[in-house]
């Protein structure tokens, strides 16, 4: 488990895991558009076997739940946040699906592409737009690592999406009210506009 | 949507682990309990706006659970949990009061969706009870008091029928409160929240009642320009009372007769029938009996009227009744008077004990609001009262009802001065009456130089 909100608001390096395999080149980009946002170095980590995966039954679906606690079990170093990153659809038992996965006030998080691709809903890829997807999904979950709950803001980044409409028309910003409890690193920079 | 406090029953920890975090990142306090024993325990401690309950769970079922909950906190929103999606399990669980049903796993969007509704629905209902409340409290009619045996029977009465949807026939005097009765039958009644329409058959033309009663159609008769509701319709869902139904034309009898025992109303000029909804209270100061033997009133009418009787005696009849009646209105004219709290002195308790009240409740009410106006200080003394109340002669009355009328007519007019429209209004009856009654008893004013 995190050392709460500290663990975020001493962070000095966001570090991204992949989590089975990735498109190729995806999680160096991922890391560059991330280092747009956040004034922290984003290192992108090589793929790591022993990570262990385990996929819920009789569900095309990796548990998040599991991944988080192991990835929550990897991520000991003080001052350095956690994200691991999967092509695959992920779920909790209870949910059909989430897009992402964090402890409030932990030090590690799960986000999944497989919903942020326009070609899950049929629709041709469009790599902006996912990109877009992906960094708000992180953003948000980064929030709850500085032990942001959700927002009741509609327009604001920590505001619940539930699907991905939602993460569309959610805005790409933090609310003044979320924002003063960000930790500088994270509320320091503005959305770049192809974010708006 | 403000925090909620939610309980999550599941004997799954995997579910009670992720719906809790769930719903606390959503901003709300959730607690969790891994059997029903726990549950209740739990709401037996706190209070929770929402429950979600596994209905598959070793031992007690969420469904058995949820009647206890409902039992235990008739305000709990329950949600029912399964992962087998049955109508019929959902139909039992609705009908057993659950607000929804969600099968698992759930779409993270359609629990939220179900949350915000649920919230918005206690926040209605909630709502919803405040502006009963507050309506009760406005709309609140006036008490009914009264210590005799006779009052007490009456209050009896009228709890009774006020459970049932009977027609209820008041009689009395002038002035006993029957319509105070009526509008305490209406608040107790299960009807309460529609309205209560009141008509007084006795002060319009049979022309002009028929249309008020039964409404009409535009141009149905000179004057008629636009569609007009009758007061049947008017009172849908509620209570429609006929005062002074003695004195209904035989004609407009037969059409309420119709219209009170098949439900149904047809327009001046209309030709549909449309349903309404609606309980009959009706009081006449008349004896009906009489006029059904004397052919005036129809007998078929007369009994379905007279389902229920409650008789208002006069307060000459009650005297116990005057001074809690009187304290009463001293106390609300007070109030709305912004006086200080008032009381009687003991010679205006006397006086207001030895008076025999012909015009009843009503006289009682605008001798004590007149006290309060033209007193002084916190004490009514009997000067405040009314000339003639302090001036009635002690020990019995008059003889007849006609010179008991006749003395308490002239009683009044000495004491206003001869002022017809004040007069009028202390005896309750318009200025035609009063005239006709003047001439009736040859009633003279006293510098006429002609006694009386």
């Amino acid at each position: 488990m995190g050392t709460g909100a500290e663990g975020a608001a001493e962070a000095e390096t966001l570090e991204l895991l992949p989590v089975g395999t990735l498109p190729g080149g995806a999680l160096d980009e991922l890391a560059a558009r991330l280092s747009r946002h956040v004034e922290l170095p984003v290192r992108a980590l090589p793929p790591s076997p022993a990570l262990g995966v385990v996929r819920l039954a009789g569900r095309d679906q990796l548990d998040a739940n599991a991944l988080l606690l192991a990835l929550e079990a990897r991520a000991t170093t003080p001052r350095r946040l956690l994200v691991g990153v999967t092509a695959d659809d992920i779920a909790i038992p209870i949910f059909t699906f989430v897009f992402g996965l964090a402890r409030q006030g932990g030090r590690a998080a799960v986000v999944s592409l497989a919903r942020t691709d326009p070609r899950f809903y049929g629709l041709p890829a469009d790599a902006d737009l996912q990109g877009g997807r992906v960094i708000a999904e992180v953003l948000h979950e980064l929030g709850h690592l500085a032990t942001l709950e959700h927002c009741a803001n509609r327009a604001c980044l920590m505001s619940f999406a539930g699907n991905v409409e939602r993460v569309d028309v959610r805005g790409r910003r933090f609310c003044p009210d979320c924002s003063a409890r960000l930790p500088s690193w994270l509320r320091g920079r503005r959305a770049p506009p192809e974010m708006v | 949507m403000s925090a909620l406090r939610i309980l999550i029953v599941d004997d799954e920890t995997i579910v009670r682990d992720s719906l809790g975090a769930w719903f606390r990142q959503d901003g709300h306090q959730a607690e969790v309990a891994e059997n029903a024993k726990e549950a209740l325990r739990l709401v037996a401690q706190s209070h929770y706006d929402i429950a979600l309950l596994d209905i598959k769970m070793p031992g007690m079922d969420g469904l058995e659970l949820q009647d206890r909950l409902a039992a235990a906190d008739p305000d709990l929103t329950i949600i029912l949990m399964t992962a087998y999606a049955s109508v019929e399990t959902a139909v039992k669980a609705m009908k057993a009061g659950a607000y929804d049903y969600i099968v698992k796993p759930f779409d993270p969007d359609d629990l939220s969706m179900l949350i915000r509704r649920a919230a918005e629905h206690r926040s209605l209902r909630a709502e919803n009870l405040r502006l009963k409340k507050s309506l009760e409290t406005v709309a609140a009619p006036p008490p009914l008091l009264g210590d005799s045996a006779v009052m007490k029977h009456v209050l009896e009465l009228v709890g009774t029928v006020s459970a049932s949807d009977a027609t209820v026939l008041i009689t009395g005097e002038s002035g006993t409160g029957k319509e105070v009765v009526a509008r305490a039958i209406h608040a107790a009644s299960a009807r309460r929240y529609n309205p209560m329409v009141v008509v007084n058959c006795g002060a319009l033309p049979e022309g002009i009642l028929e249309s008020e009663l039964f409404g009409h159609e535009a141009g149905s008769f000179t004057g008629a320009r636009a569609r007009h509701k009758g007061k049947f319709e008017s009172a849908e869902g509620g209570t429609v009372f006929l005062d002074e139904i003695g004195e209904v034309t035989p004609k407009v009898q037969v059409e309420l007769l119709r219209v009170i025992e098949e439900k149904l109303v047809t327009r001046l000029g209309g030709t549909a029938p449309i349903a309404v909804d609606f309980r009959t209270i009706a009081a006449t100061n008349r004896d009906l009996q009489a006029a059904v033997r004397a052919g005036s009133f129809r007998e078929d009418l007369f009994w379905r009227l007279n389902v229920v009787n409650i008789h208002i005696p006069p307060l000459r009849e009650r005297p116990e009744d005057i001074p809690v009646l009187a304290e009463h209105f001293l106390a609300r004219f007070a109030q709305a008077m912004n006086r200080r709290p008032m009381r009687f002195s003991p010679g205006t308790k006397d006086a207001l004990a030895a008076y025999p009240w012909p015009g009843n409740v009503r006289e009682l009410q605008n001798a004590i609001e007149r006290a309060v106006v033209v007193g002084h200080g916190e004490t009514v003394e009997p000067s405040a009262l009314p000339l003639h109340v302090i001036q009635a002669p002690a020990g019995p009355g008059p003889g007849s009802l006609a010179e008991a009328e006749r003395a308490h007519i002239q009683s009044v007019l000495d004491a206003s001065g001869w002022n017809i429209t004040r007069a009028a209004r202390v005896l309750d009856v318009d200025r035609v009456t009063l005239y006709s009654k003047i001439r009736k008893y040859e009633l003279k004013k006293p510098d006429d130089g002609n006694g009386s």
